[in-house]
């Protein structure tokens, strides 16, 4: 049964973040690409449950107590990728915030392309300001 | 004596932590850089000296192994399957030649190109930090960390790519950070399902297991698919078709030493981590595998035509955009797409036919190592006619031979090492090519690499009688020359000629290599002696991998 509802929850979760991915507003791809790595996290922890299907946190079987336990190793590479997931979605924040403001618009399609005449350093004069109304 | 004692014992210390060496150096470089940057002279010193300390380590190591073989560092002392491990063989050794030239040469002419002000900002931690996750990348040992240090190379990349912060350039980056955040997921993914099935996540280990499924009780068809998926991970980060579409956007919004470094060097990762996952770990299980006209027991029989198929794509995709584009840095960034289709199209080869194995994967180094060098020297003659003449589009250059013979010396070096001219390495690399696919037998190979290479003839031809033939136009009569730039251009090209006249070195470090890649048995033995039974028992033929 839990299998059952983790599967159901982790498809869920990958179809929304697709589905967000491929939008056309910046800020809802950032959205889609964190709810995709959230969903890679959570079917992380799942990998714990093994094939028995079941167990309890580590640390309750501390004691002596519960036999079965979840397999702590899957729990520490989620904290690791957790730790990454974050700074990269702050990233990917931060550079949304840029998009909207050098280009003024957060529509992918209005975003303007490399213009190779201008020199490395382009300025912030003419950029494409083709503000979608969808 | 005790003196004498004294040194040995320290001399004996430093031999044991050589694996460490090159990645501490490069994260020292990186915190001193960032602690130094309110003196922008002194950090541009240690910037510099830890690129050169960067080499040095490198070069100790490689003396290390090809004294010793195999060099496993356990870090912390934890054995091998539990904790991290860092080895150091003749493949990674060859990879981290490649990272040590390439980015002391881009860090120099950095130093230079980089606007002094945009220095000072980050771009020295930055820099020095994307060769510590490089250095990691080639040196782990341990498939999750694989994934921690392929982070740490992106994340410096990513900023690094929006660098100049323009507005094309934040649409480059965004487009780049998604699609990494993406591949990252399903790394994760893959990773997490390669866990649940095989039960470690030790490269050594998860070779061990795979050769004997029975006993561990791994069903290898799951493993197949997650690899497969696992594939599209490293195609992505080497830009091979179909995943290269963020190739040329990328490369040409960040500034251009970032751009040598990407396309000579971190490009380098995905291929590296297909050799070592795919022709040492996955090639030790077997599953049947039967399509039309190749069947065979191996993942690698699997994946054979797969990559095969990507190789020609990206050939042929990569050359035919180069031949359409319009500026240099476009070119060059399209011509990355076909080259590596040159490096992979030896590594199908060798998937496909077991004989070939070893030297198809040495072809396939040879061709990396090439493409390494002469890509980045290209890149970075594009950032000097940039700098010199203010743009980079071929209709509005001309002439550039008769302004600066140098440069257009060193681009022409360049030029010739990806059309394969002898004596350059560009030559033996072609030629490895062609030896592979003709001694395969196989027709279609031959003509993919024949058409690729008329397809980059045409396409360095186009760029040479475009910019540097022909009458100066305006951007280049009124052109300034900056020496140091064409300085390391010209030290590039020279490495360029001298490995390729000198080509015994090179093919001996790519074989060697090659067989490092290939020993499944020597590679578990050396990182984890007590768990290793000889293979003759669960692994079949598979297991030695050069058969």
């Amino acid at each position: 049964m839990t299998e059952f509802v983790l599967a159901l929850a982790l498809g869920t979760l990958f179809a929304v973040g697709t589905f967000l991915v491929l939008r056309r507003d910046v800020v809802r791809v950032v959205w889609g690409v964190v709810i995709i790595s959230q969903s890679a996290n959570v079917y992380l922890v799942t990998v714990g449950f093994g094939a028995t299907g079941a167990g309890t946190a580590p640390v309750l079987g501390h004691g002596g107590g519960a036999a079965s336990t979840v397999d702590p190793l899957v729990q520490a590479l989620v904290l690791t990728a957790i730790v990454i997931g974050f700074g990269t979605t702050a990233f990917a924040l931060v550079l949304t915030y840029r998009v909207y403001e050098e280009q003024g618009t957060i529509d992918m399609r209005g975003l303007s392309f490399l213009d190779d005449d201008a020199p490395p350093r382009v300025g912030d004069g003419e950029t494409a300001r083709e503000v979608s109304d969808d | 004596m005790t003196e004498l004692a004294l040194q040995a014992s320290l001399a004996g210390t430093l031999a044991a932590q050589a694996p460490v060496i090159p990645l501490l150096v490069a994260l020292s470089t990186a915190i001193l850089a960032l602690g130094t940057r309110v003196y922008p002279r002194a950090q541009q010193g240690v910037s510099l000296l830890g690129a050169g300390a960067y080499g040095v380590a490198v070069l100790f190591l490689a003396v290390r192994v090809t004294a010793e073989g195999r060099l496993v560092y356990q870090v912390s002392d934890w054995a091998a399957p539990f904790g991290i491990t860092l080895v150091a063989d003749a493949l990674s050794v060859l990879m981290l030649g490649l990272a040590a030239v390439v980015s002391l040469a881009a860090l120099v002419y950095s130093l230079e190109f980089v606007d002094q002000r945009d220095q000072r900002l980050a771009y020295h931690p930055l820099y020095h930090l994307m060769v510590v996750g490089v250095t990691g990348a080639f040196l782990t040992g341990d498939i999750f960390n694989l994934f921690v240090w392929f982070e740490v190379m992106l994340m410096s990349s990513y900023v690094l790519v929006v660098f100049y912060s323009g507005p094309a350039q934040t649409r480059a980056a965004l487009l780049y950070t998604v699609l990494n955040l993406l591949g990252s997921a399903v790394m994760l993914l893959a990773i997490g399902g390669l866990y649940a099935t095989i039960g470690t996540l030790n490269m050594a280990d998860m070779a061990r297991r795979l050769a004997d499924p029975a006993a561990f009780g791994i069903d290898p068809a799951p493993v197949l698919g997650l690899s497969a998926v696992l594939l599209t991970v490293f195609a992505l980060k080497a830009g091979i078709v179909p995943f290269q579409f963020w190739v040329p956007a990328a490369y040409r919004a960040a500034p251009a030493p970032v751009t040598a470094m990407l396309a000579g060097v971190v490009k380098k990762v995905g291929i590296y981590a297909i050799v070592r996952l795919y022709f040492m770990v996955f090639a030790a299980a077997t599953v049947p595998v039967s399509f039309p006209g190749i069947g065979g027991q191996g993942f690698l029989a699997f994946f054979g035509p797969v990559l095969f198929v990507m190789a020609a794509a990206s050939i042929f995709l990569g050359g035919f955009g180069a031949v359409w584009q319009d500026d240099m840095d476009g070119l060059l960034a399209y011509s990355s797409i076909g080259q590596i289709g040159f490096v992979v199209l030896p590594l199908a080869v060798a998937a496909t036919v077991p004989d070939l194995r070893a030297l198809g994967v040495a072809a396939a180094l040879v061709y990396a190592v090439n493409h390494g060098l002469a890509k980045s020297l290209l890149f970075l003659v594009s950032g000097a006619v940039r700098t010199a003449t203010g743009t980079c589009e071929l209709p509005k250059l001309g002439g550039l031979s008769e302004h600066d013979r140098v440069l257009s010396a060193a681009f022409f070096v360049g030029g010739l090492a990806l059309v394969g001219i002898p004596p350059l390495t560009g030559f033996f690399g072609k030629f490895l090519v062609f030896d592979v696919a003709g001694r395969a037998g196989s027709t279609l190979g031959l003509a993919v690499a024949l058409g690729g290479a008329i397809l980059t003839i045409a396409y360095v031809t186009r760029a040479w009688n475009q910019a540097f033939w022909g009458r100066p136009t305006d951007y280049v009569i009124g052109a300034s020359r900056n020496g140091v730039l064409v300085g390391v251009t010209v030290v590039l090209a020279v490495s360029v000629v001298a490995l390729g006249v000198g080509f015994d070195p090179l093919v001996g470090a790519a074989n060697a290599a090659a067989e490092a890649a290939l020993d499944v048995d020597a590679y578990v033995e050396a990182v984890d002696p007590d768990r290793f039974v000889p293979s003759d028992t669960g692994s079949g033929g598979h297991g030695g991998g050069g058969e």
